[in-house]
């Protein structure tokens, strides 16, 4: 089959060595700034990758910190807003008895709103 | 992030190095399919000052698209897709500048040797009897007498059947040798 084979020397880009060496350069020139953006940013993107790891576990620790804090502060305003509503019912000139079944939300019995009237009077 | 020139390296692993953007893989890709890809702008464009212009083109394309290719052990083949296509845009182009093209070549040729005229001559001969192949013949027969592929290789490059591929290059041979001429073949013979 190769003795069938047409000859294309004369067409052959890489023939003539020096041509084809100025062609090569001519690539290589164009593609320059190319190449350099990607080595610019393979080295970004090596750089997160090192790093990474160590940013991940300060991001955890942060957030839990965060977490903490903002749990410790709820209950924080939990029992303020407790004390708030106890203030209000006794400004507003409720009984502490009644206020604390209120706040319990249970309903008295005859005998225990009878004996808080009593004391009341 | 200088590095060898890579030439017993497999075209996966310069696409990942030049993906980073090392100069001496994606230059070794350059010297390892730029025949390939001159064989197949040729075919589409039937002049070697196009082709040139093509396949100069084709490989800072690939370079700007390297992040796509899915398969990287199969980048001659993405190569030629992208040659094909710049190939083909580059004929509106070309209807502008053919008066010139013609000029050009022969100004290349143009050395002050009888054999480099000769050589001329004979270039663009072949150019010219390539012409009148199909589109699909000449790519075969190019990269397989040109650039020395295998009927496998071709198959998979043009998605065509390696059945498709002998068959096209047994056509484009036995119409290039009527046209061409037995006489010049021999005349012109390297062996």
């Amino acid at each position: 089959m190769t003795e069938d084979r047409i000859d294309f020397s004369p067409l052959d880009p890489t023939e003539d060595a020096e041509r084809f060496e100025g062609i090569v350069a001519s690539i290589s020139d164009a593609a320059a700034p190319a190449l350099a953006t990607r080595r610019a940013r393979a080295s970004v993107v090596g750089q997160v990758g090192l790093w990474w790891k160590p940013l991940l576990a300060a991001a955890a620790l942060a957030g839990i910190v965060s977490v903490g804090a903002l749990l410790h502060y709820q209950a924080s305003a939990t029992t303020i807003a407790e004390l708030e509503d106890v203030g209000i019912a006794e400004a507003i000139g409720v009984p502490s008895q009644i206020a604390d079944w209120v706040r319990s939300d249970e309903a008295p019995t005859t005998a225990e709103l009878l004996w808080a009237l009593e004391e009341q009077s | 992030m200088a590095s060898d020139r890579g030439t017993d390296l497999p075209d996966a692993l310069l696409v990942e190095r030049a993906r980073r953007g090392d100069a001496g893989a994606f230059e070794a890709l350059v010297r390892r399919h730029y025949r390939a890809a001159f064989a197949v702008a040729l075919a589409l464009l039937g002049n070697a000052m196009d082709a040139e212009d093509v396949s100069q083109d084709a490989f800072i394309r690939a370079l700007e698209r390297l992040d796509e290719i899915r398969r990287p052990e199969r980048f001659a083949a993405w190569l030629l897709q992208i040659v094909r296509n710049r190939a083909r845009n580059y004929h509106d182009y070309r209807r502008v500048r053919s008066a010139a093209s013609l000029e050009e070549v022969q100004a290349h040729g143009d050395d002050d040797t009888a054999n480099a005229a000769e050589r001329s001559e004979l270039r663009r001969k072949l150019e010219s009897e390539l012409s009148g192949l199909g589109e699909t013949q000449r790519e075969v027969v190019l990269l397989h007498d040109l650039e020395g592929w295998k009927h496998r290789e071709i198959a998979q490059a043009l998605e065509i059947s390696e059945g498709m591929s002998r068959q096209h290059l047994m056509v484009a041979r036995r119409t290039l040798r009527e046209r061409l001429g037995v006489e010049f073949l021999k005349e012109h013979s390297h062996d």
